[in-house]
Parts: C-alpha cells; structure tokens; sequence
C-alpha cells in the first residue's frame, strides 16, 4: 500500500516535470523584459517565482495584513474640523468597504525591479568643438506628454563628445523642470550612514522609507541600497512590526525570502499568533526556492497549513524547536476549544 | 525728586542696551529681570559708569561674547537655568508684542539686534542669547512646529522677528532633511509609470539600418507587378528609345 502510493506520487511528480519542461522554455522567451534568469539545476527545472506573479502578490498582501487603524492613522497635515454623520448598519458596512478599498490603494507595494542598466552612449564626436566652453551643456526635451523614461537628455562636453546623459543625470534634470512634490534635486543628507542609524534607533524606518520613495526611481541604485540597509536593520533588531499593515512589508518578507532568512520573521509571527501568515510565508518560500529541501518535501507530500511548518521546521530552520514547540500549542488550543 | 528720578531710569532704560553687550552674557537675563525695580537701576548707573570708562574690565569680557552654549546650543534646553524660566511651556508664550491698535502689524519686526544695539523688547529668540537657532536643536525647533499639522508657526503668533525666522525656517528644512524631524510626504503611485527601459532615449541605440545585398528598401519595392497592357502600350510609344535588351 505504501509502495503503492509512493510511486504513484513518483509517477505524478515525473509527469508535473515534464509538463513544467515546456511551461520553462515559453517562460523563458516571454519574461525577458524583467531580465531575471530562472535559476537553473541540471535536472528539476521549475520557474522560479518573480515579484510579480499573482500568487506571489496575493500572498504578500495577505501577509502584510490590513490594521484600518494603522493605515489611516491621523497623519500631520492641514486639519478640517471633524464631519459626524449618522448611518444605518448597511451605510456602515458599505462606507467600511470603501476604506478598506483605499486602505489596498495605500498599501500597494512599491515595485521591486532589476537595476537600471547604465547609459553610456556616445551619438557624435567633434573634434571641430573641443574647448568650446569651460561646462557641460545638455539639452532636454521638454515637451509636456512625454514620459519621463522616453524624454531625449543628451551632454555635449567640452571635449565635443556629445552622448546621452547617465541616470543621476536625467533624474536631477527631469527635477529641474518637472518637479515632482517632495522630491529634492540632490538626495537629503538623511540618507547618509549616520544618519540613518540614528534614525533607526528613533524606531523611524517607515519614514525613511517614505522619504526613499518619494526621492529616488524604485530601479535606481540608491533605491535597493537605502532598502537593503532598512531591511538588515528591521532584522537584526527583530522589528518586523513596525512594517506590519504598511506598503514596504512586502517589500521586506521578499527580501527575506530571497536571503533564504525567514526564521526570525516566522518566529514572530508564531509569537503573536499568527498562524494562517506563518503558513503562507512558508508556501512563499517554497515557491521562490522549489529546489530547497522543504519544498520538495512538502511537493512530495502535498503538505497543508501547519504541515508546511513541520516540513520546514525540520529541514530548513535554524529556530526549529522554538517553531515545532509554537505548533504544538496552537494544535493543543484548537483541540480544546473545539470540544 | 521723583521726576529726576524718574529721569534717570529712562536715560538709563535708553543706554540699558548698550550696557548689555558689554557685559558678561550670564548676567544679562539678571539685569533684563531687574530693570523694573528702581535701586537696582542706580546701581547699573554705577556700572555703567565704571563700565564705559574702564576699556581693561571689557577685554576680559569680550573673550566670553559668546554664549556658553555655543556649541552645543540643545544643551542649555536641558539646564536649570532654562527650566526655571520656561519651565515646560514653549519659549515664545509669555511674550507680548508692543504695537498700537488691536490687530498686530503682519509682519513682525525685521532684526532686533543691528550691530551693537538691541531693540526694547526683543523676540523670545533674541532676548536670551542662549537660545540658538541650529538644526540639531531638535527640542527647540519643535516649539515652533505646530504638533498636529506639522506646519510652522506664523511670527505674527511667536512674536519672533523675521530675521530669526527665516534662521528658523532654514534650521527646520535641514532637520527634516537629515531625518531629526519628521515631515509628511506624498504617497507616490507606481501603477502609471512604465519601468522595461526598452525605448531610444535610455537604451543603448540601435545600429544604423544598412541594405543587405539582394535587400530592397522598402518591402513592397519587389512585389508590385506592373499591369501588361500598361506595359505594352509604354513599350509601343516608346519603341524607338527603348534598349535593345528591354
């Protein structure tokens, strides 16, 4: 009977891989655009998960959950006196709908993208204008319906090269004359190490996460490197909930699951009792790691919900008791209160 | 006697600021507390007196112009002194602007120290020179933000003259830039914003288009077939300028 039904899960797992074989190669000719190669072992080829792929989405909203009273949290701004209506039960429901409809706007992730490839691109060189004059000239094409991405910047330099300007280039440029709100021409000092790390000890990260965002392209070097840091800080100091029902804890639990490092994430999740998030972080770590153990374990067994966490708890983690022993009492508390 | 009295107090209320530069700065809140009572003032005639006519008390003065705190003005916010004259209030409560009539002028006065001189009733930032506008002067520049809205107070409200202000405005945009005070921000939308970097002006250019060999350049140049009995009727008119070989 056991023979049986293992090589029956043999056989459907032979039969899923070749069947994913052509899914690979259509993937492989339609995503170059995002330019992340599928990591590739000499046998298994599942596609690895992108940032971008629904499943992947819908788990992190889950996960990031949705605390009406974080979200709409009374933020500084020019204050109207407060509006008191009456409603039925029904008006109620539905006026809760719409917020929690904004509340998903507002928390819409930022996207998570390779790094901008840099521009080096010379379209003339004369000789003829060499010394023309001691600075750079640079030429915009300020026409008001273009996007910012297919807007010409070209340099002409005093040596008479004429080329297209660098990324730091076109954003100080597209500022110059299209200010966007919020956005300085060169990057605040807030963004400097010591700085940082002092807001950071202020337990401010969502502030500088703000700032990052409204100041820098999400493709941009400064973008990832302002991120990394804030993510290593919140981990290291185990503040996962200071993102928690905010746009950047997708953001975060990605980076997490991409370093392979989820054990201090789901360990404070299983603390405040959240099982049904700690579950779907671990289907997240399967999907972008098919080829770790706990994914294929669990593929094999076709494992559900606290299964999942046994699975990885014994093949993956670090923190392997402190989860097992987190799954014991949920499954202990759910059997008693179900009698 | 009253009126001579009287006399000499404003005299002395008149050349008071003079007398407050060239002490120590320390004193100066004492004597500022003072003026108001009428033997103490005799005795800052006296000091005064001395003061002018003796330039040896000065040199050794004037090395301590500056206030104690100068280098670290978020200390004195902290101290005895500052605590036991705000208290917890804001710096700028307990001072009243003089102006004639109900409405304040808009604008409050532009400095009130030109070179030497100090103005009667100087703002709550220039009458205490330990007070320092600075950046890093967190707690300070929070007395002058207004906590809900996170705007900064008018100087028609804080009394405070515009050349302070505009010091105050500055220190409070380089603390919200270096991340010491907080300030609200736009949220910034990412669904319009196309992010492939496929077009001309950020991508590299493409090679120049050249004619493979047997290539035409446009593709519709070869599939065209001219219709016969145009072709024959062109061959008859032009029968005697054609090449043997057409």
């Amino acid at each position: 009977m056991a023979v049986f039904s293992f090589t029956r899960c043999l056989v459907r797992s032979y039969f899923c891989v070749k069947y994913v074989d052509h899914v690979q190669t259509l993937l492989q000719t339609t995503t170059r655009m995002f330019s992340v190669s599928a990591s590739r072992s000499s046998f298994v080829d599942v596609p690895k998960a992108q940032f971008t792929d629904t499943e992947v989405q819908d788990i992190l909203t889950k996960i990031t959950g949705l605390d009406l009273k974080k979200v709409f949290r009374p933020i500084r701004q020019q204050l109207t006196p407060p509006k008191y209506k009456l409603m039925t039960d029904t008006e109620l429901e539905e006026s809760v709908c719409k917020a929690e409809k904004q509340a998903k706007h507002l928390l819409k992730m930022p996207p998570v993208l390779p790094e901008r490839k840099p521009i080096n691109d010379v379209l003339s060189e004369d000789q003829m204008l060499e010394g023309m004059d001691t600075a750079n000239y640079v030429f915009t094409d300020i026409n008001f319906n273009v996007p910012h991405r297919e807007r010409f910047i070209v340099v002409r330099e005093p040596s008479g090269t004429l080329r297209k300007a660098t990324w730091n280039e076109r954003d100080r440029i597209i500022q110059v004359y299209f200010p966007k709100e919020g956005r300085k021409i060169t990057p605040p000092p807030i963004f400097k190490e010591e700085n940082l790390r002092m807001v950071f000890e202020q337990d401010r990260h969502e502030d500088v996460l703000n700032q990052c965002v409204v100041q820098f392209e999400p493709d941009s070097v400064e973008f990832k490197n302002v991120l990394i840091l804030t993510y290593e800080d919140i981990e290291k100091h185990g503040k996962y909930d200071l993102l928690r029902s905010t746009r950047f804890f997708g953001g975060l639990a990605w980076h997490l699951v991409n370093g392979q490092r989820i054990d201090g994430l789901l360990v404070d999740m299983l603390q405040r009792d959240l099982m049904q998030d700690a579950v779907r972080l671990v289907r997240l770590f399967n999907l972008v790691h098919p080829q770790s153990e706990s994914a294929q374990h669990a593929q094999r067994q076709q494992a559900t919900d606290l299964d999942l966490l046994k699975i990885y708890a014994q093949y993956e983690s670090k923190r392997a008791g402190f989860i097992d022993l987190a799954v014991q009492t949920y499954e202990q508390t759910k059997a008693l209160s179900s009698f | 006697m009253a009126a001579s009295l009287q006399r000499i107090g404003i005299v002395i209320s008149r050349t008071f600021p003079i007398i407050l530069q060239r002490n120590i700065q320390a004193q100066r809140i004492r004597h500022w507390k003072l003026t108001s009572s009428a033997s103490p003032v005799l005795s800052l005639n006296f000091r005064a007196l001395t003061s002018s006519s003796s330039s040896s008390s000065d040199n050794s003065d004037s090395t301590e112009t500056l206030s104690r705190y100068s280098d670290r003005p978020w200390e004195y916010l902290e101290s005895e002194e500052y605590i036991e004259r705000y208290g917890s209030k804001p710096v700028w409560s307990n001072y009243r602007r003089n102006h004639k009539g109900g409405v304040p002028p808009q604008k409050t006065r532009k400095t009130c120290i030109r070179g030497d001189k100090i103005c009667g009733n100087p703002c709550p930032i220039c009458r205490d020179p330990n007070i320092i506008v600075h950046y890093k002067n967190v707690n300070l520049l929070q007395q002058f933000v207004s906590p809900q809205t996170g705007i900064v107070y008018d100087p028609t409200r804080t009394g405070v003259c515009m050349k302070q202000q505009k010091l105050l405005n500055k220190a409070i945009e380089t603390a919200r830039d270096c991340g010491l005070l907080s300030a609200q921000l736009p949220h910034v939308d990412y669904s319009k914003e196309d992010y492939s970097n496929t077009h001309g002006a950020v991508a590299p250019t493409p090679a120049p288009f050249s004619l493979s060999s047997g290539e035409l350049w446009y593709p519709w140049y070869g599939s065209i077939k001219p219709d016969e009995r145009e072709l024959a009727r062109v061959r008859r008119i032009y029968k005697d300028y054609l090449k043997p070989d057409v």
